[in-house]
């Protein structure tokens, strides 16, 4: 009897801890450490500004190898140090492309993965604006439109460089693949279409009135955008009509020192209508957020500020380019556009035609950087130069805090002027009041009865180094002979970049 | 109870004694470690007289002349003596290694060996002890058929283990065992010192590992620490060595003048440049005028030998009623990278266990680990191999670097600083680990030797506090740090099991039934908190390296937390059952719910094994050979827990960016997640365990066919740089396991043991669920590819079949012509033969896994010299030689010798190497048999001399039995790889630690 009340109490036992080894199950639906996106709480409108600035932030990230991709096939840029640096960058500056390369691939996925991002915080954003009330409703529309026109310019950027891509508009990225990829002239169609839908919804203002994001889009912005995709159509019209609603806002103007618009004084700027925003906060340490500017600057210098880095020379100023602003005299963009280092300087003078070179040339910049040889290249980007004393005290990256102006007042008068010399009417002035305006600011003659050449001209003096612009305008006007510069030979097989092995290798994609 | 009975024979006997005429008394020790041992049946032949020894291995009993005395005891072999004129009898007795009752540690609980139907190997303590590490994982290379230990070099770094192959994808982690210690669950035994350990078990079949659920799929490994014995004396030991270590099989890099040669050889008017610039900063070599006077050879510069010892104390012992084992450990080895970069151990661990009651037993398990490791900054590997030998250590010309004047490549026109010792000397990355293992069990016998409930809880308790220091130096605007910085990581992890176990045990005539069942509860948290503080006031001092010295503001976005939790609860049920121990049935079924799977929290997996013991049969007895002969086959099920749990959802992360020179939060929202199905692993293994020639030889055979189902693989996503974990299909991997044992004692002083062992590896993809039937995995330019058919992400590319030796060569080939190639470019093979060199043409260029492997061991002893000899080796493996690839990003560096000195530069000059241009260009940097070599090694693993004193020789009574020893570990390696070290787990040699050779010296003393 004693033994049995004794084995009941065990089984008793036992039972208790089997229960509460059970109560622990429940626990097996917990996920700890992780918040789902479904999980945010949309009816705090507040937070909506959350995912906008995530897209912001995805924008602005830019991998350095995107530039620089972007811009060294244009007649106005080398890659630096041939037979020394990346080979297959060196060769796509001489139009021979190796889709095996490893930056091809990285800057696709660069494009991409910020495209998918923008795309989920437009839905992120979508989520909020269910639960929105009043005022918020119509923030939330802005935000949407913000969205898309980051989006549109990214979809822009892949296209100029691979031609046919996937447009991606929704989160499931799978199905936007499926429909395969679609012609330069749709994806551009589309990106300009984009823009009409956001820009009823955009802040009618420039990018540095905004106060809320202060530098953000603007429906001059999305305007800008819609210029250039058409630009590429070849709609000359409609570029007229956009560049002449942005001239005839009047809320833009260029910045009167040109070779400070590409500095920190720049920044912000009311010719600025696009511009990737990076900060040190003025502060030796604690947060930053900056662009590797690095690939730009000079592999060797005695800069001013003796700390500040060096860079990696990958990004060179061509002879032609610079013999073309010697030629014109354009010393302000010249000097502002090039930094000279003294092997560049004796290689300008072995030309015959160069013997002797203005004074201004020099390896001294504005600011008393001075440029030293090294072997990777003659020349540096002087749009992407930050002198050094300019930074910040403790921050000596080079470029450290500079923002990076993507589009600006320039290039709108000039995509104006050209569609005008290319057949359109526009209300806002002629096409001769645009270039010379351009040409004012940097001090050279006015000229009368432009030609597209002579817009073109312009263009390369004025928007040289940036954004493949120059490269861009000459594939579309089919100006091969540009292209084939210092014993390179440009075909119309060379327009594009192939797609990715990697790419090729996950996709149904063909070269 | 028994030892009241024993003592009630004594008694019993002690009165017929009178009746006797001699009184003979002995001591009884092991031969193994000489130690004495209690309980010894000491009985006259043929008689019912019979004594034990005592606590002290001690005896003493009455005979008559001629009677002989026969001495047994469990475990060993019985010998007796037959009494002539002699009053002192000492006896030895061997280990009885064929012993039928030989247990073995299997999940919560143990069998006898001869019970076994799966695949399990036991390793003892004596054969642990004899490899001068800090890890028990690092002594059993080469020593267990189809357990693959790939050593790191680094101090207080983990060796990568993984058990008949990979069962899941290469990740880290995801391939470890699960290390049970005393119980309690582990992926890491960093924190256990090789002389606490009593045995270590290796679990290597799904049947045998199945009771611990999902997290023993790739493998367990029980590892039961040192305890005391009932009625045992106490027994101090001390053991401890000394040494030191030095790199072996150092990659020779190319010197000043085979580099400036390939320089030249270049065509790069830069390179041609920089040359010219390191004459004119350091003068011309005196021997050759074209050469800069530097030669810096700079493995050499940061390498260093680098001294290691252990010392250990333990006492262990026992009463009636308690047993008790107490150790005390320190470790500490230096890294053989010129840096601080060192590793310190102190560990306690105790551990009591008590009989309350006749029926109530419990015990207490505390191991408390306390170490100091600094981590060794592995880009200097990187680095060395690609700093340029022109280039000094030391530059006095660089006047403006602070504190230590390093050279700088920039300096001479390089884009980078190459030399990596800035970043060994002014880095300083200290990590503390602290574990703390604590465990509780109580047993109660419900029904006396049938029914017992157990149970046990345990918590793992482990910190690790990281100080990472970067002190503030100038060496040049590329290489600098102006402010100093410290990073602060505390991760802790809280991990707790608590088990609850009924068995029943009976035998039913010839029916011998255990019937187990259990429930297991797990609780697994972690969490990591990190803070970064820039401009530390006084950083000169290491008094004050901490946040609290930082610049406040610097703290803004630089903290950030992670944690999580998860919960895992199993039931289980085991079944063993044999019919007079000749027919064997084990069965094992576990339910467990895992809350990182949430798409199917719950999985049950079933597992049986059987078995046959021929040699218990009567056709069998007497038949000169088998002294034992069992057949087993065993099957099973296990779903794998291991890998990462899914996030089931999208998932939000902070981000900031500058928004108006304000930094601002946002959010971004994941646009792929995970959403896994467990990976099913489901296993068959068939073996043979044979003993023979009078045990003198032990074999064991397994066959094992392993296939992984609903496999996990991280796939790359299109368009986005991003991969995601994904079920995409199945692997096999298949092997033959042989292991052999001699053991020969051939006269009183002399006796041998030869053992080897192989193993086979066979790994395969067997079904992949996408439309292009591949998965993409590895860096895009060298990709790993896993297809149907070909090993798990194998190296994927272009097969290399010579070098184009002239321009008639080149002008014959139209491949040649149309890709302009010249001279000293590689030539491809064009598989498909389309007339083509494409990305069709890329094959399977080998796989990491090792196919083959094998060890053997050879140990001869001599009265007290003892002498024993490891080797162990791999074949079927490669490695992508990664130092090489980097060519790809920067081609302007150092390279190693047997590049430069074999580059093609001539017609005939070499068949395999492009030339020194050729080596720039696109064409010849494919992801190509040029990158992947071969990995095979053969390694003299370990020598050792022993030379054993026994107590009281030299010294008198007082000298306790002393061991001396001098081990050689890792002596000798040999491979043709071009990396210095063969041993890459995952195949990609890019940064490898070098794996030293150690030699050291060791006492152990014995009281």
């Amino acid at each position: 009897m004693k033994k049995l009340k004794q084995l009941l109490k065990l089984l008793t036992m036992l039972l208790v801890m089997f229960i509460t080894v059970l109560s622990c199950s429940e626990k097996l639906e917990e996920n700890d450490g992780q918040l789902s996106a479904d999980d945010l709480d949309f009816t705090l409108s507040e937070n909506m500004v959350l995912p906008l600035i995530g897209a912001y932030s995805e924008t602005y990230s830019r991998g350095w190898e995107d530039p620089l991709l972007i811009g060294v096939r244009g007649d106005d840029v080398n890659a630096g140090g041939v037979g020394d640096a990346q080979g297959g960058f060196t060769n796509a500056d001489l139009f021979s492309y190796d889709n095996g390369y490893w930056m091809f691939n990285q800057v696709w996925e660069n494009f991409y993965g910020d495209i998918t991002d923008i795309v989920n915080s437009r839905e992120t954003i979508e989520k909020y604006k269910e639960f929105a009330a009043g005022n918020y409703i119509d923030l939330a529309d802005q935000y949407i439109a913000e969205t898309k026109v980051l989006s549109g310019f990214q979809h822009l950027q892949m296209s100029r460089l691979w031609s046919d891509i996937f447009i991606i508009t929704t989160s499931n990225v799978s199905e936007d693949i499926d429909k395969g990829v679609k012609t330069k002239e749709e994806v551009m169609e589309y990106v300009s279409d984009l823009m009409d839908e956001a820009i009823p919804f955009l802040p009618d203002m420039r990018p540095n009135e905004r106060t809320d994001i202060p530098g953000g889009i603007t429906r001059y912005t999305a305007l800008a955008i819609k210029a250039l995709a058409n630009l590429e159509l070849e709609n000359y019209q409609i570029v007229a009509d956009v560049t002449g609603q942005i001239i005839s806002s009047n809320k833009f103007s260029l910045y009167p020192d040109f070779y400070e618009l590409f500095k920190k004084p720049g920044q912000y700027s009311n010719e600025n209508l696009f511009e990737l925003q990076f900060s040190d906060y003025n502060s030796d340490s604690g947060d930053v957020n900056n662009h590797l500017y690095a690939p730009f600057g000079p592999a060797s210098w005695t800069p001013i500020v003796t700390t500040a880095s060096p860079g990696w020379g990958f990004y060179e100023p061509s002879l032609k380019y610079i013999k073309f602003m010697i030629d014109r005299d354009d010393e302000t963009r010249l000097v502002t556009s090039v930094c000279f280092t003294p092997r560049g300087i004796d290689e300008i003078m072995l030309d015959p035609d160069y013997t002797t070179l203005p004074s201004y040339i020099s390896n001294v910049t504005p600011d008393g950087d001075i440029f030293n040889d090294y072997a990777r290249a003659m020349f540096a980007s002087g749009k992407h130069y930050l002198p050094s004393n300019q930074l910040t005290t403790g921050r000596n990256d080079y470029g450290s805090s500079k923002n990076f102006i993507v589009i600006r007042y320039a290039e709108i008068l000039l995509m104006y002027a050209e569609a005008l010399t290319q057949g359109a009417s526009g209300g806002s002035m002629t096409a001769d009041q645009a270039v010379n305006l351009i040409r004012n600011r940097v001090n050279m003659t006015p000229i009368a009865g432009v030609t597209t050449d002579d817009v073109m001209d312009e263009k390369f003096a004025e928007l040289g180094m940036e954004w493949g612009i120059r490269y861009f305008d000459m594939i579309r006007l089919n100006k091969y002979d540009e292209l084939s510069y210092d014993g390179r030979t440009f075909t119309a097989e060379a327009e594009y970049l192939p797609y990715p092995q990697d790419q090729l290798d996950l996709l149904p994609l063909e070269n | 109870m028994k030892t009241i009975f024993t003592l009630l024979l004594i008694f019993l006997f002690s009165v017929h004694a009178f009746a006797q005429d001699i009184l003979i008394d002995g001591t009884i020790v092991s031969t193994d470690d000489n130690m004495p041992v209690p309980g010894v049946n000491v009985i006259v032949k043929g008689t019912t007289r019979g004594v034990s020894t005592d606590f002290d291995g001690n005896y003493s009993i009455n005979v008559n002349r001629g009677e002989t005395l026969e001495f047994s005891f469990l475990g060993f072999i019985s010998q007796s003596v037959t009494i002539q004129n002699q009053t002192t009898v000492n006896v030895s007795l061997v280990q009885d290694i064929a012993s039928l009752d030989e247990v073995v540690v299997i999940g919560y609980g143990s069998q006898k060996k001869a019970d076994l139907t799966g695949a399990i190997s036991t390793i003892k303590a004596e054969d642990i002890e004899k490899t001068p590490n800090s890890n028990v994982m690092q002594s059993l290379q080469g020593k267990v058929a189809g357990l693959q230990v790939t050593s790191s070099g680094s101090p207080g770094d983990s060796p990568t283990v993984r058990i008949r192959g990979v069962s899941s994808y290469n990740n880290g982690d995801n391939t470890n065992p699960l290390y049970v210690v005393d119980g309690m669950f582990y992926d890491n035994i960093d924190f256990l010192d090789n002389s606490q350990i009593e045995t270590v078990s290796v679990l290597k079949d799904a049947s045998s590992v199945a009771i611990f659920g999902q997290k023993g799929v790739n493998g367990v490994i029980i590892i039961e620490t040192k305890t005391g014995k009932f009625n045992q004396k106490p027994i101090f030991t001390y053991n401890g060595y000394t040494g030191f270590q030095a790199a072996q099989n150092v990659v020779k890099l190319a010197n000043a003048e085979q580099f400036v040669t390939m320089a030249y050889e270049s065509g790069s008017d830069a390179d041609i440049q920089f040359v010219e610039n390191a004459m004119q900063r350091y003068g011309r070599s005196r021997v050759n005028p074209n050469i800069p006077d530097v030669n810096t050879d700079w493995y050499k510069e940061v390498l260093r030998v680098a001294p290691i010892m252990s010392h250990s104390i333990g006492v262990s012992g026992g009463g009636e009623s308690v047993t008790y084992g107490v150790s005390t450990n320190y470790f500490s080895q230096d890294g053989i990278l010129d840096m601080k970069n060192d590793y310190e151990r102190f560990n306690i661990q105790s551990n009591v266990d008590v009989k309350l009651s006749e029926r109530l037993k419990m015990g207490t398990n505390a191991i408390f680990s306390n170490a100091t490791k600094y981590n060794a900054e592995n880009g200097a590997w990187f680095q060395a191999y690609f700093a340029v030998p022109i280039l000094p250590v030391y530059d006095e010309l660089n006047i403006n670097a602070t504190p230590i004047p390093f050279s700088d490549a920039t300096q001479i026109g390089y884009r980078s600083s190459q030399n990596p010792f800035p970043v060994m000397r002014f880095n300083d990355n200290q990590l503390k680990i602290r574990k703390i293992l604590a465990s509780l069990y109580l047993e109660y016998s419900i029904i006396p030797d049938k029914l017992a409930f157990k149970t046990s809880y345990r918590h793992d308790y482990s910190t690790i506090s990281e100080r990472n220091v970067r002190l503030p130096y100038f060496i040049s605007g590329n290489s600098q740090r102006e402010t100093s910085t410290i990073i602060r990581q505390e991760q802790i992890y809280s991990n707790q099991i608590w088990d609850n176990t009924l068995t029943f045990k009976e035998n039913f005539g010839d029916h011998n039934v255990t019937l187990l069942v259990g429930s297991s509860y797990r609780d697994e948290q972690y969490n990591k908190l990190k803070a970064t503080g820039k401009d530390i006031q006084g950083i000169g001092l290491e008094s004050s390296w901490y946040l609290d010295f930082a610049d406040p503001t610097s703290f803004s976005n630089q903290v950030e937390e992670i944690g999580d939790r998860f919960y895992a609860l199993g039931y289980f049920g085991r079944l063993e059952y044999n019919y007079k121990s000749k027919y064997l049935l084990n069965a094992t079924v576990r339910r467990e719910g895992d809350a990182k799977f949430p798409k199917e929290i719950w999985v049950t997996t079933p597992t049986v094994g059987v078995g046959w013991v021929i040699s218990g049969e009567d056709f069998m007895q007497d038949n000169g050979i088998f002294d034992f002969l069992k057949i087993r086959a065993s099957w099973g099920q296990l779903a794998n827990g291991a890998l990462g749990g899914s996030a089931g959802t999208r998932t939000v992360s902070q981000v900031t960016t500058d928004i108006g020179d304000v930094s601002t939060n946002g959010i971004i929202s994941s646009s792929n997640f995970t959403d896994l199905e467990r990976e099913i692993l489901e296993e068959t293994n068939i073996g043979i365990s044979a003993r023979m020639f009078q045990n003198k030889l032990s074999l064991e055979a397994d066959y094992y066919i392993r296939d992984t189902k609903k496999l996990v693989i991280p796939v790359d996503q299109p368009i986005v740089s991003n991969t995601v974990l994904e079920n995409v299909g199945e692997m096999r991997n298949k092997g033959l396991e042989i292991s052999a044992n001699w053991n020969q004692s051939i006269n009183d002083n002399w006796n041998f043991s030869i053992s080897g062992n192989i193993a086979t590896l066979d790994n395969e993809v067997t079904k992949i669920n996408s439309a292009s039937g591949y998965f993409d995995t590895g860096q895009a330019e060298f990709r790993q590819r896993s297809m149907v058919g070909e090993p798990i992400e194998a190296f994927f590319g272009w097969e290399v079949v010579g070098v184009y030796q002239n321009d008639t060569e080149v002008q014959n080939d139209p491949i040649a012509v149309a890709n302009n190639l010249v001279p000293g470019d590689l030539i491809f093979k064009d598989t498909d033969e389309d007339g083509d060199i494409d990305a069709d043409d890329r094959v399977v260029l080998g796989s990491y896994l090792p196919s083959f492997s094998y060890g053997g061991n050879f140990q001869v002893s001599y009265k007290n010299f003892d002498f024993s000899l490891a080797v162990f080796g791999q074949t079927g493996n490669e490695i992508l030689n990664r130092k090489r690839g980097e060519v790809l990003f920067t081609n302007d560096t150092n390279m190693d010798a047997d590049l430069a000195i074999n580059r093609w530069h001539g017609e005939g000059t070499s068949n395999s190497y492009p030339s020194s241009a050729g080596r720039r260009k696109l064409w010849n940097q494919k992801m190509s048999t040029f990158f992947v070599e071969d990995g095979s090694f053969f390694r003299i693993q370990n020598i050792q001399l022993a030379y054993t004193i026994p107590s009281g020789a030299l010294l008198g009574k007082n000298m306790p039995e002393t061991k001396i020893t001098f081990t050689a570990e890792r002596p000798f390696t040999s491979f043709k790889y071009n990396g210095f070290n063969p041993e890459v787990a995952d195949g990609i040699d890019r940064q490898t630690y070098p794996v030293p050779a150690i030699y050291t010296v060791g006492v152990n003393i014995k009281i």
